[in-house]
């Protein structure tokens, strides 16, 4: 019987350090001096495939993105909010979602996703399909790099370490998606997947109770674990009814998140913050465990060409700003590159990070 | 790029994609938005007349200057437009000039099949979205075919409601265009798009709203026109006269910055410089460069990150310490030599060190050490590195 805490810091930690990242991390989770013993009782968890313990108690589950789940220490911790300042320019938010959504459907968790739009059922048409396999692709890649560089320390004997753990249970536990082709239909069959329309209810209560009723069914201290999603895009958009009214929209986020504390489930918020006021926008900052950000870049910019490689696949920039700290007070110890974070998208293969 | 946009407008959008949207955005400083609209305007119509375009029609929701104007505008340019082409719908302002009676020859124009349309609240936002629907398929031929919206201001519809109807509106107007529709429907007049509505574009003075008004309005559309002033030079001290000509000069004359959200997620920026004249509205295309460089997202570096093609075979002949460590393959029956920093080695290789202070002629280094005295505990031997387990 595993015993979980069930305490949680019911503030915002009001210190955030923007990692402009560069690098993928360390695959070793280093947390602080406790680390909890996984031993014979919790061997059960490791076998589901979209869950993955992460230090400090903490489980993970997959962002659909696997550079993204290496810059964040392993993914999006079950029972944290993420929020995603949009771009207005650019649709980048609608990428992370997507890769979000796939990626519990592929591993069969219930999903909801609340959207502005009249028919929110149309977004899942748009969900990319996992790649055939790219096992041998990842393989001859890294290679090739190892032969470009000259190391001059012992450097080498770790890279062969960190190769052979990247490839076990990587393909379980976040999917490379392919964006050309849409999610495949047995996918969908069976599944617990819930679409809402944002834009006609005047507050959000409603969307409220359903959003209770649904982590309801993902609760934390239950044997059976699966994890569940949440995804909710363009919550400030200016089309819904709701959206003059910043403090309904304020309470709902923080009664979704006392709501997730409880579950294992995890929410994405998008929400832009140049269509709000700068007090909502920091509030709302505040309030999420996790916060990225998306910027469009512009086109053509030959200063842009000059100083970033690879500027004629990047569609856009992602920044982190905060990752979740659940259980623990320092900041978890990802080992980051600084540099910006450019997202490419290549037209086979799902967002990459560089 | 104005005539960009033309074709842009032109274009619509693709099958399952939201129509494409422009805001056209003025200030006091330069306010010459309308002009803009009215050559926006007649080039679509242009294009429509002469079956350029897929779309059949265009609806104009004029709320700030009468339907007389347009159709004067219209028929100054030459294009008969009330062909069955051509739909209006008027909101207040067109009331006024009907109470004085300046109407009258529009009401029933003889040839004119212009289906008109009054609105009567401009309040209701649902029945003007109904209204341009309607306006809109008696527009439509049989056949395939679409329509432009076109709005005269959204700052006057923002006059009567808030943000979130008008965004409403415009998003409902957006919405993906059904591939299988038979009826597409040209709005030009307002900012509408519907399931039928091929592109839209819209007029906004952004200084009469709030940021956040302004800002939900660009959100909505997929392209953002801005009349900017010019910079005007700073003169000296200048007879009265030639100010005034001076600001007259300038008055007339904008800049357009255009700013365009493209499908693959990246914002396009073109400037254009636009000179207003009797004859109708000019762009040329900005001279200076200057104008052009975008808001750098990457600072400026002020070293140099390159190397010259000698210090690249310089940094190649390098031998790096420790670098063969334990990297022979195990069938090898030859020890592995390290390089520990020590020995000389015969090539230059103290030479090739870029950073390097002394840089000596000799291909070898040398290091030329007097001892302080010779009470000192002879320490030749020890190298504080000795310790490390290499």
């Amino acid at each position: 019987m595993q015993l979980f805490l069930f305490v949680f810091p019911f503030y915002c930690s009001s210190s955030e350090d923007i990692h402009q990242l560069k690098y993928m991390a360390a695959n070793r989770p280093r947390g602080g001096s406790f680390s909890r013993n996984l031993s014979a009782s919790s061997t059960g968890v490791s076998h589901i495939p979209g869950l993955k313990h992460g230090p400090n108690g903490t489980m993970f589950l997959s962002s659909g993105i696997p550079d993204l789940d290496k810059i964040l220490g392993g993914g999006f911790a079950l029972g944290s909010l993420v929020m995603v300042m949009e771009d207005p320019e650019a649709p980048h938010h609608m990428l992370l979602l997507r890769n979000f959504m796939s990626q519990g459907l592929v591993h069969h968790q219930p999903l909801i996703y609340a959207s502005p739009a009249k028919d929110p059922k149309g977004f899942l048409g748009t969900l990319p399909n996992p790649m055939a396999s790219k096992d041998d692709k990842s393989r001859v890649h890294e290679t090739e790099q190892e032969k470009g560089l000259r190391i001059a320390w012992q450097y080498k004997k770790y890279f062969g370490e960190q190769n052979s753990e990247q490839r076990d249970g990587k393909s379980e536990y976040c999917s490379d998606f392919d964006l050309r082709k849409p999610l495949e239909r047995h996918f969908f069959s069976g599944q617990h997947i819930d679409c809402v329309s944002l834009r006609y209810s005047a507050d959000l209560a409603t969307f409220r109770e359903r959003c209770s009723s649904f982590l309801s069914q993902v609760p934390r201290n239950i044997g059976n674990i699966t994890g569940g999603r949440i995804a909710i895009q363009s919550l400030c958009s200016p089309q819904c009814e709701y959206s003059n009214e910043e403090w309904e929209m304020l309470s709902f986020v923080r009664s979704l998140k006392s709501l997730l504390r409880l579950s294992n489930a995890v929410a994405i918020i998008t929400f832009p913050p140049s269509l709000v006021s700068t007090t909502f926008s920091k509030r709302m900052q505040h309030l999420a465990d996790t916060l990225v950000s998306v910027k469009a870049i512009p086109d053509e910019d030959k200063e842009l060409a000059k100083l970033l490689t690879g500027y004629q696949d990047m569609v856009g920039l992602l920044s982190v700003h905060k990752v979740a700290r659940i259980n623990t007070q320092p900041l978890l110890a990802v080992e980051l590159y600084a540099s910006s974070g450019s997202c490419s998208v290549s037209s086979k293969t799902g967002p990459t990070f560089s | 790029m104005a005539d960009w946009i033309c074709r842009t407008l032109r274009d619509g959008g693709l099958e399952g994609e939201h129509a494409p949207a422009l805001t056209i955005n003025d200030t006091i400083s330069c306010p010459l938005g309308s002009f803009v609209f009215d050559h926006i305007l007649s080039q679509l119509s242009s294009f429509i007349c002469s079956q350029k375009s897929h779309s059949n029609g265009i609806v104009l929701v004029a709320l700030s200057r009468s339907p007389l104007y347009y159709e004067q505008l219209l028929k100054g340019k030459g294009y008969d437009v009330v062909s069955s082409s051509f739909g209006l719908l008027y909101g207040p302002v067109g009331l006024e000039e009907q109470a004085r009676g300046e109407w009258e020859h529009w009401e029933s124009p003889p040839r004119s099949s212009v289906t008109v349309s009054l609105c009567k609240n401009v309040k209701d936002l649902d029945e003007l979205l109904s209204s341009i629907l309607e306006l809109g398929k008696e527009l439509s031929g049989d056949g395939r075919r679409r329509f432009v919206v076109a709005i005269d201001s959204v700052s006057e519809m923002l006059r009567h409601t808030s943000v979130s109807p008008v965004a409403a509106l415009l998003s409902n107007l957006r919405v993906m265009v059904d591939p299988k529709s038979d009826k597409d429907i040209f709005i030009v007049c307002c900012v509408l798009i519907t399931d039928e509505v091929s592109s839209l574009f819209w007029l906004l003075h952004s200084d009469l709203h709030e940021t956040r008004a302004t800002a939900a309005l660009e959100y909505m559309s997929s392209m953002k026109a801005t009349i900017k002033q010019m910079v005007q030079p700073v003169d000296g001290h200048k007879a009265n006269s030639e100010e005034i000509s001076l600001m007259e000069h300038y008055l007339r004359r904008g800049k357009l910055c255009v700013h365009v959200k493209r499908r693959n997620g990246r914002v396009r920026m073109m400037f254009e410089e636009l000179h207003v004249e009797k004859s109708g509205i000019k762009f040329t295309s900005v001279s200076s460069e200057d104008e052009i460089t975008a808001q750098s997202l990457v600072p400026k570096v002020q070293f140099n990150l390159q190397l010259s093609e000698k210090e690249r075979n310089d940094r190649a002949k390098v031998v790096l310490p420790f670098e063969h460590q334990g990297f022979l393959p195990p069938g090898d029956g030859r020890t592995i030599q390290i390089y520990d920093g020590r020995k000389s080695l015969n090539d230059g290789k103290a030479e090739t060190e870029p950073t390097s202070v002394q840089k000596l002629d000799s291909n070898k280094g040398e290091i030329i050490y007097f001892r302080d005295s010779d009470d000192e505990m002879p320490d030749s031997d020890e190298d504080p590195d000795d310790d490390l387990d290499i």
